[in-house]
């Protein structure tokens, strides 16, 4: 591998910060309260493009995994060991699939579609995560259907919140409609 | 957002101990090779035996117990959880029986629910042994040293460690941002309150300044490194040098003694 220019490596790092600060910026919907952390993850991928914004993720879990307290609560190994580290787990894959498929995205249909494969991911292996977690780890008889509608809770919300700001992102980036050049300029793939 | 304000501390615990003293890399590997073991020991004794080794360590490194207790907390509903499913979902000898509610405990299932709760806080102590004894900068390099062998097949070890610092330096200043930015909206008549959809309104125009200036922080950052001749991490020499000392040869040899010991050695002794 080559070397990563600075301009890349200050963002990616950014990404990876902005992902741990949603992690604590709450908006309290009723039931299951949303984090700004599905958002930033689809940021990484639509600002970076998808082996930057992959990257990033990568960087968020792995300093989260050495025990900085970046995870929504705390951090450490152990959070291996969490249910809810297969939604964590994604983040890297689902930054991936944002800024593959929205690569270049001008148009706003284009820039939601890749929003949603994002938070597709996010889910798919959530869950997944989940029902391995219950089924293996603490050696429960759960049946799939239950740990899907468990995992699927905080779904419609993170959709709400996610789809405006990435597609705002994508619309930024458009030459002309942006006013500042830092923003156009970051398309380092 | 108090947790992330001193977040250079972490959660690590400065003592001068031997566990302490080791070089990160060793303790790295060795509670994820016993971590791994002791998700594959197969009963209740063993686990105990380890629960001993645990003590022992806690000793050495001279952590208050109560330190590794509050760490679990965090788990407390998983365990919860997990004991009572067991308990109340395994068919065999009943213990006790609740007819009202059609539910029967049973020996099995105590059993069960005992065996894979104390499994967990097995695991999760060990790792907060790691985090507790060792500064999470030095964790980084630690990390940065074990994946340098794979620079070949195109990790970027040095890249990695380098950007899980700039964000950690970054999370602090973005907090303070975020916070000055909402200072600055309220001074100019934004409403912050009202119902969830509003709330969310709200965070408008709270992210675009956000987001935009955090950009802007980064480019500034690498006009200093590039100023700077940062070539990327060949031929980087380090001020603080890690090394592999009789002691770390020691810690190894006990972790591999334990792991096989919780995981082969009962298997062989039942046949």
């Amino acid at each position: 591998m080559n070397i990563i220019p600075p301009s890349t490596l200050a963002r990616v790092g950014l990404m990876a910060a902005l992902t741990a600060v949603g992690a604590f910026i709450r908006i309290p919907f009723p039931y299951v309260p949303v984090t700004l952390q599905v958002p930033c993850v689809c940021l990484a991928g639509a600002w970076l493009g998808p082996r930057y914004g992959a990257l990033s993720q990568v960087v968020y879990l792995l300093a989260g995994l050495l025990g900085f307290p970046v995870f929504a609560h705390g951090g450490g190994p152990q959070y291996l060991l969490k249910p809810s580290f297969g939604y964590l787990a994604a983040f890297p894959l689902a930054a991936w699939s944002v800024g593959k498929i929205g690569r270049g995205a001008h148009s706003t249909p284009r820039a939601i579609i890749a929003t949603i494969s994002g938070l597709v991911v996010v889910y798919l292996v959530g869950t997944a995560g989940l029902y391995l977690n219950l089924r293996f780890l603490t050696g429960q008889d759960i049946s799939f259907a239950a740990v899907v509608r468990l995992g699927l809770l905080p779904l419609p919300k993170d959709l709400l919140l996610t789809l405006p700001v990435t597609v705002w992102v994508f619309r930024r980036r458009e030459p002309g409609r942006s006013g500042r050049n830092t923003v156009r300029k970051c398309c380092c793939t | 957002m108090p947790a992330l304000r001193n977040l250079t501390l972490g959660r690590y615990v400065p003592t001068a101990s031997v566990v302490h003293g080791l070089d990160p890399r060793t303790k790295l590997l060795a509670s994820i090779g016993l971590m791994v073991s002791v998700l594959a020991t197969p009963n209740l004794p063993v686990l105990g035996l380890y629960f001993g080794f645990l003590a022992v360590s806690t000793r050495a490194s001279r952590l208050p117990a109560a330190m590794l207790l509050r760490n679990l907390q965090a788990f407390t509903w998983l365990f919860l959880f997990t004991i009572i499913m067991h308990a109340l979902m395994t068919p065999g000898t009943v213990l006790l029986a609740f007819p009202w509610w059609n539910l029967t405990v049973t020996r099995e299932g105590a059993h069960g629910g005992l065996f894979y709760g104390l499994r967990l806080a097995a695991v999760i102590v060990t790792a907060s042994l790691l985090t507790l004894t060792t500064a999470p900068l030095e964790l980084t390099g630690g990390l940065e040293r074990l994946l340098g062998p794979l620079r070949r097949i195109g990790v970027p070890a040095h890249d990695l460690a380098l950007m899980i610092t700039i964000a950690l330096r970054f999370i602090p200043v973005l907090i303070d941002e975020a916070e000055r930015l909402r200072k600055a909206q309220l001074a100019r008549g934004a409403d912050f309150g009202g119902g969830p959809l509003r709330r969310a309104r709200q965070m408008i125009p709270l992210l675009a300044p956000l987001f935009i200036s955090a950009f802007d922080r980064a480019d500034r950052l690498a006009l200093a490194m590039e100023s700077r001749c940062y070539r990327g991490g060949e031929g980087r020499t380090s001020y603080h040098e890690l090394r592999f000392r009789r002691h770390d040869l020691l810690a190894a040899l006990i972790a591999t003694m334990i792991g096989l010991g919780i995981t082969i050695v009962p298997r062989l002794l039942h046949r």
